[in-house]
């Protein structure tokens, strides 16, 4: 009997130090936890890189080489539902150094459900290529299309404000963006007299009091969403206070669609996209270079651009390989002023294979074509012929 | 110019108030899932991420990033979480 009591004593002493140590752990635990409990505010970071391999034949010269490419991390943070930051630096190789830029820095603040205002370097919404789709992991080609990038007549980014958002209107959903910037700025010819009566765009600071304004309006004309219709424009002066171009203006204007849709007896997805680029500005009298009479040159100011994309991908058929390959063709176009010394009229043709390794890693295999190249000081066009294997990745 | 840009706005902002004022989000809109939505909407520029990529949290961060960048609805945003969240 003793020694039946002993082990139930035993047996309840042990259960209660077990419970202790449990109870004890758990309290750990739950301690532990609630210190890694996350806050309302959240970082994160975020990015893309691309590399690889070009080959480039201008003419009688051809150029092989590895192309460093360009990092690109973003930073992001969430402060809360209603604020947000963030910021895209750009890491890559620019006159034989190394060099860092900022792409842009803005701080966005939800109002209520159909409005955001956003304050600080933005990518313009002028048209779609700029703002969404230009990053290596994006774009399904390597290179931009003609009348974006160096000597572009397309607008990047500025600093300012805008107030965008979204809202349905039935099935119709309608898109916004409008805002105010420093705007565009006239290279007047004092640093490259080659240049006079071009834009430049995504400059810090401004060259006059007068605000540049902008917006898009885009359409989505279908429940499903496939199909996405947008109109951008943007005007304001662009010559520099106190200058004799102090009153030249500049309007700007785009057209964008974008069609992506799933086509069953291609057991594929097709991608169609493109963009026309319009640019104005009022006529001025440039000084001729290396002339020392003070003789001066004018043109009629227009410039447009245009490009068509088509990308299919045979995401609906059974062979794994072939699921993630993707063919791509791009045709664009670029005129220029007749009679500005930047003169050019090229067209390209660029073809492109792709081999997704997962959704935002992409081996890209590309051949492109531009005709009439025209350097600034080239006597005749040039047909500029180009391969390239490249590597992107968005992390 | 700015004149006209003005006449613009201000019959725009008209035109959007009263649009906003009467419009309804039609009943196929509205009953859309989280993934119909995802894969409706990411592919318009790159391709539908893999709910796995991210936690939680950071699919928090990056549907901010995207409802800002896209113009996500916050309707939309929030129900394109969810999902991420629910399948990661």
């Amino acid at each position: 009997m003793k020694k039946i009591i002993l082990s139930i004593l035993t047996v309840g002493v042990l259960t209660v130090q077990a419970q202790d140590t449990l109870s004890t752990i758990d309290r750990q635990a739950l301690q532990n936890y609630q210190s890694l409990k996350p806050g309302k505010s959240k970082f994160m970071l975020r990015g893309y890189y691309h590399t690889g391999f070009e080959n480039v034949a201008e003419g009688d010269e051809s150029k092989n080489q590895f192309n460093f490419g360009k990092i690109a991390p973003i930073l992001m943070y969430k402060q809360s539902d209603r604020l947000f930051i963030e910021a895209e630096f750009e890491g890559e190789f620019e006159d034989g150094k190394f060099q860092w830029g900022i792409e842009y820095a803005n701080m966005s603040f939800v109002l209520n459900k159909y409005m955001t205002i956003r304050a600080g370097k933005f990518l313009l919404p002028f048209g779609t290529f700029m703002e969404k789709l230009h990053p290596a992991w994006i774009n399904r080609l390597a290179t931009r299309p003609l009348g974006f990038g160096h000597d572009g007549i397309a607008p990047t980014t500025d600093v300012g404000v805008e107030l965008r958002g979204a809202f349905y209107s039935g099935s119709v959903k309608i898109n916004y963006q409008a805002y105010v910037i420093n705007g565009p700025q006239l290279k007047d010819g004092t640093n490259e007299p080659e240049e006079a009566g071009m834009l430049k765009f995504g400059y810090f600071e401004d060259n006059n009091i007068d605000k540049s304004v902008g917006g898009r309006i885009g359409v989505f004309p279908f429940s499903n969403g496939m199909l996405e219709l947008g109109f951008s424009g943007l005007t304001g002066k662009v010559g520099a206070d106190g200058s004799v171009y102090e009153n030249v203006r500049a309007n700007l204007y785009a057209i964008d669609f974008s069609l992506v849709r799933n086509v069953n007896f291609l057991k594929s997805m097709i991608d169609l996209k493109g963009q026309y680029n319009y640019s104005q500005i009022s006529d001025a009298n440039y000084i001729v270079p290396d002339d020392t009479t003070g003789l001066f040159y004018d043109f009629n100011n227009i410039s447009n651009s245009y490009y068509v994309q088509l990308s299919i991908r045979p995401s609906m058929i059974d062979n794994e390989f072939l699921r993630k390959l993707e063919l791509v063709g791009r045709y664009s176009s670029l005129q220029t002023p007749e009679g500005a010394l930047w003169e050019q009229n090229p067209t390209q043709t660029a073809l492109g294979l792709n081999y997704w390794f997962d959704w935002r890693t992409v081996l890209k295999l590309g051949y492109q074509t531009t005709d009439g190249l025209g350097e600034h000081d080239a006597p005749t066009p040039i047909t500029q012929n180009m391969f390239y294997i490249h590597v992107a990745m968005g992390f | 110019m700015k004149r006209y840009i003005i006449i613009l706005v201000v019959i725009g902002a008209l035109v959007a108030g009263t649009s906003l004022n009467s419009c309804k989000t039609a009943a196929v809109i509205s009953s859309k899932s989280g993934a119909q939505i995802w894969g409706e909407t990411c592919i318009r520029c790159h391709n539908p991420a893999d709910p796995a990529t991210f936690s939680d949290l950071e699919w928090d961060v990056v549907a901010m990033h995207m409802q800002v960048r896209a113009n996500l609805t916050p309707e939309e945003t929030k129900k394109v979480i969810e999902f991420l969240q629910s399948a990661n």
